[in-house]
């Protein structure tokens, strides 16, 4: 006797296996959920999978996206502790690693995550041969350097969420002193996500007009305005925020879900994400530092050149001598 | 000297202190935070603030959800625990609340509950008298009933998130059966959100077929289907994703905020929501359950009649006598 859904539908045909447009989220912490929830309200990836190591955490999480489903355009949420479910993925995500401990020296800390991404990025390219690979975990640059050498990949679909988020901090922080929406601000951070990050002073601007054409002191020790006082403030937002609600999330995820966007529509939009810089600005190591590329289907197109000074320039190549030491001490 | 600020702009008139869409949400918590962040990337409101008793965790939300607006449409946020920062909204969510304690009593949680929502109703009404209220926090039915009282609003501006989420569980756990997308199966949960809903078996539907009308025991005793084996599962819910991963946040975020399209977009879609229902379904007492209504700008405009069997009917009329009793022992 057929079953109410044998009765309700004629079968055609089987649906696919899996689809067009997949991602995997690995690390299912704020950040790694945050991600999660904004690809999966704006619509942007077909099936998603989420990896990590406690279950119940991963199956409670899938069961709470899951339930908000009835609202939306369908996606299929798997998650679990085996790298199988990553099968297919277009794009995989890492957000997982550890923490730094007190006291813990940077190389320290860079060599126990990539032990950790030792175990997981071999396994997801064994999973889905020709995905992008979108790293998270900080610090986010040396890590990216570690999956694009774990991974086999070429260079162009290794990819570190960078400086996008410093430089959509920059702009809200801007769009307040000009008092005009965020998105009509335009100013990009460059270089190494963190302490080190580089303002292109030169470039900001609004309506094309440049902050450097109004105030040509603007950035420098010269300038009374003090606009060096958002640079300052985008350095330390992350140490402010997790100090005020003991972690960050919202705008982390939002900036992850805007690139995943523009990999898996193919929108060519130019992010600062942190790529493969050796020959760039004349960055000598072999070593991944955020510059403004073109996202796309394959990852990066192309690094758009800004003209910088020779003190912005400079602070790169010291970057990349920095990342560059701790690199080669790295066993990998 | 002109500041570069203003050589930018010519200023042609002042903008407005308050716009047009304000939402106001009372509880920076994980529902109020999902609620928050689902708002922003929907683009649905273009003043949100937030209000709680935590100075340092309500800043610093602000700051992660200010962080990324590079990547939206700008929406103005504020944060603080003044509810002079709520003037001028026009729908106030309520979040907040005590969470139920081991052992501790319906009315007593409610009591503890109503005392808090004393403090907080009065100081929105009064900030915005032409607001609209969703209330969100549990036990949902009692405490939409406690803030209609407190607030002195009629009826149809009150309004609890009630089944919502309910419904939407529901629609995925049956889609999960028929392999289809959620928002392609239609059914609804209504009466007390939680232990003692009701599923209205009669109208669940795909594509127009009813699932009474392929197997008519679906849903009662006789069920061989084990079709109840769904409500079971949606009453639950709640409970297990607690037990897995410590609370639930996206299914109801996601919720409450299409409640709040609705409102602010006038969009009249019909919505399983908690509302007074005296009078309805031979109910007597003055009690707020959940039925499907039509949300508009102005609140609760129309009550769907659904056709209830006699023992749904039943089970709302109980429910109505057991929240009139705790309601009638409640101290104002």
């Amino acid at each position: 006797m057929a079953t109410s859904e044998q009765k309700l539908m004629t079968s055609i045909q089987a649906p696919v296996a899996h689809s067009g447009s997949k991602v995997t989220i690995v690390g299912v912490g704020q950040v790694g959920m945050a991600c999660a929830f904004s690809i999966m309200t704006q619509g942007i990836a077909s099936e998603l999978a989420l990896i990590d190591v406690m279950e119940d955490k991963l199956k409670g999480e899938l069961m709470d996206l899951q339930h908000g489903l009835a609202f939306l355009g369908n996606i299929k949420i798997n998650a679990g502790s085996d790298y199988a479910l990553s099968a297919g993925s277009k794009l995989c995500i890492v957000t997982a690693g550890a923490r730094q401990r007190e006291g813990e020296s940077r190389l320290n800390l860079v060599q126990r995550n990539a032990d950790i991404l030792k175990g997981m990025i071999p396994k997801l390219i064994q999973h889905s041969p020709d995905t992008i690979l979108l790293i998270v975990s900080n610090p986010v640059d040396l890590m990216t350097y570690v999956a694009w050498k774990l991974s086999g990949l070429p260079k162009e679909r290794v990819i570190g969420s960078g400086t996008n988020l410093d430089s959509s901090r920059f702009r809200f922080l801007l769009s307040e002193r000009f008092n005009v929406a965020p998105n009509s601000t335009h100013g990009w951070i460059i270089g190494e996500h963190g302490d080190s990050s580089v303002p292109v002073w030169s470039g900001v601007n609004v309506a094309g007009v440049r902050l450097r054409d109004l105030n040509p002191a603007a950035g420098t020790d010269a300038d009374t305005e003090n606009w060096g006082q958002i640079h300052t403030q985008v350095v330390q937002s992350a140490y402010e925020i997790i100090r005020l609600k003991g972690y960050t999330s919202w705008a982390i995820g939002l900036s992850v879900s805007i690139l995943t966007k523009a990999i898996l529509k193919n929108s060519r939009n130019v992010f600062a994400v942190s790529t493969f810089v050796q020959g760039i600005h004349g960055v000598e190591q072999p070593v991944f530092l955020s510059v403004p590329c073109v996202v796309g289907e394959n990852g990066i197109t192309d690094v758009i050149q800004q003209t910088l000074t020779d003190g912005e320039r400079a602070q790169l190549q010291k970057s990349a001598i920095t990342l560059n030491e701790v690199q080669v001490n790295l066993v990998l | 000297m002109a500041s570069t600020e203003t050589k930018l702009r010519k200023e042609i008139q002042k903008p407005v202190s308050h716009s047009g869409s304000k939402v106001t949400i009372v509880g920076a918590g994980q529902v109020g935070m999902v609620v928050a962040f689902s708002i922003i990337t929907q683009n649905i409101a273009s003043e949100l603030t937030l209000l709680g008793v935590t100075e340092d965790k309500l800043k610093g939300e602000m700051m992660d959800l200010q962080h990324g607006l590079a990547f939206l449409n700008n929406i103005r946020i504020t944060a603080g625990t003044d509810y002079a920062l709520s003037a001028g909204s026009k729908l106030c969510i309520l979040t907040a609340g005590a969470r139920q304690r081991e052992g501790e009593s319906r009315l007593d949680l409610v009591q503890r509950n109503a005392d808090i929502f004393k403090s907080v109703i009065p100081k929105l009404v009064h900030h915005s008298p032409d607001t609209i209220l969703l209330v969100v926090s549990n036990p949902v039915d009692l405490l939409t009933y406690v803030a209609w009282k407190l607030s002195g609003l009629p009826k149809e501006r009150v309004i609890g998130s009630g089944t919502n989420v309910d419904s939407s569980r529901f629609r995925f756990l049956l889609s999960e059966r028929f392999n289809l997308a959620p928002i392609s199966i239609h059914g609804w949960i209504i009466g007390e959100h939680g232990d003692s809903s009701v599923p209205v078996w009669s109208g669940v539907n795909v594509a127009g077929v009813r699932l009474r009308d392929l197997y008519p025991a679906a849903g009662t005793s006789a069920d061989m289907e084990n079709w109840n084996d769904i409500h079971r599962q949606v009453v639950q819910s709640a409970y297990e994703i607690i037990r897995l991963k410590g609370y639930t946040s996206w299914a109801i975020g996601l919720s409450v905020s299409i409640l709040a399209v609705a409102i602010l977009k006038n969009t009249r879609n019909v919505f399983a929501v908690s509302t007074f229902v005296q009078g309805t379904y031979g109910i007597e007492h003055p009690v707020f359950l959940s039925v499907p209504c039509v949300l508009g700008e102005n609140g609760i405009i129309d009550i769907i009649r659904q056709t209830l069997t006699e023992d749904e009917l039943d089970q709302l009329q109980k429910s109505a006598a057991t929240l009139n009793k705790i309601q009638s022992n409640l101290i104002f």
